[in-house]
């Protein structure tokens, strides 16, 4: 199937905000949603954005059931380990259950990393559900390790009222 | 005790640095330490720079046995969330041993929070190893939560050889 993987523009912000929609509902948390297509549009665009994003696109005559031609995307930003430096973390690859199986995952993923090789990161990181078999299997395929099952680190959160109150003791 | 908490200068990345590496002693790992003090001062303080640092020091008369004033420090970035946008992710919180127990990683911490609730963050993300007893009882009894034991999540990595041939569309 032809595709073409492309760097995101503001519009594509409202299929965007679908396709992260449809990805929350198959990690049972949907939600857990709270941003829109406006906050995508402010953050990712401009001189110092939050993240950056691909989308994967086909021709018009293999659209989807629902009409539509964007049918994947990936979010990802550049962070930093103070052991190895400058690193890529990929918040989000995401492809409609319909396009599956056509490299798409595969070709978002490889443009990342592309990205991460050209910008010197000498690490890509994300996260994945425990119980999300089919994508555990994937990234491990391509050699990702589990570093939560193989050195015990643990993701923690503060968030709501524990980081304002958190906030308010800054000197 | 009697400390200050400031944002942290080029100047202070030979400190920043020996104390990467004094953290990563604890954590039994400082052979993995690759950067230098020179990365810290082009990748921390360039016009796009991929972390911020916040540096705790004590007067002179306070100063460590090795005479340092520099005494703690946290490293952290802004990242996204698909879900929640607007986040920061603390990579580094350490304090000097000899330190400890005065309210400095606390107030490191509080600094990272203020920081980031002013710039629209909605969550403070870190790891932290699951052995490391001591760390996960001080940041739960500040009201965070661990992500990877409530909901499953697990810290996935590529790098070396997997992110070489992934960037080259091979696996």
């Amino acid at each position: 199937m032809r595709f073409t993987i492309s760097a995101a523009k503001p519009e594509d912000c409202k299929d965007i905000e679908r396709m992260i929609m449809e990805l929350a509902v198959y990690e049972n948390m949907p939600d857990q949603v709270k941003i829109s297509h406006k906050e995508l549009e402010r953050d990712g665009f401009g001189p110092n954005p939050f993240y950056h994003c691909l989308v994967a696109e086909v021709p018009e005559e293999h659209k989807s059931k629902d009409g539509n031609t964007t049918v994947g995307y990936v979010i990802f930003f550049y962070t930093y380990s103070t052991w190895k430096g400058r690193t890529v973390y990929m918040e989000d690859l995401y492809v409609m259950p319909e396009f599956r199986g056509n490299g798409i995952g595969k070709a978002l993923l490889g443009a990342v990393a592309k990205e991460a090789k050209d910008q010197l990161c000498s690490r890509l990181q994300f996260s994945v559900l425990d119980w999300n078999k089919p994508s555990l299997d994937f990234y491990m395929a391509k050699g990702a390790e589990d570093l939560t099952a193989k050195e015990g680190w643990h993701f923690l959160r503060f968030h709501g009222m524990a980081l304002d109150n958190l906030a308010q003791e800054a000197p | 005790m009697d400390f200050t908490i400031r944002a942290a200068t080029l100047e202070d990345c030979k400190d920043i640095s020996r104390m990467i590496l004094e953290l990563a002693e604890f954590e039994k790992v400082s052979d993995h330490v690759k950067i230098t003090q020179r990365d810290l001062e082009q990748d921390g303080f360039s016009k796009n720079p991929f972390f911020h640092g916040i540096i705790a020091e004590v007067p002179e008369h306070l100063k460590s046995r090795e005479g340092h004033t520099k005494v703690g420090y946290s490293l952290y970035f802004y990242m996204y969330s698909s879900w929640k946008g607007r986040a920061v992710y603390m990579e580094d919180l350490y304090v000097m041993p000899e330190f400890r127990g005065k309210g400095i990683g606390k107030a490191l911490m509080a600094k990272v929070s203020q920081l980031g609730l002013a710039a629209g963050c909605t969550q403070l993300n870190f790891t932290v190893l699951d052995w490391n007893k001591s760390s996960l009882d001080f940041y739960l009894k500040q009201g965070c939560w661990d992500v990877t034991s409530e909901l499953g999540y697990h810290c996935m990595r590529c790098e070396g050889e997997a992110l070489q041939h992934l960037a080259q569309g091979e696996l």
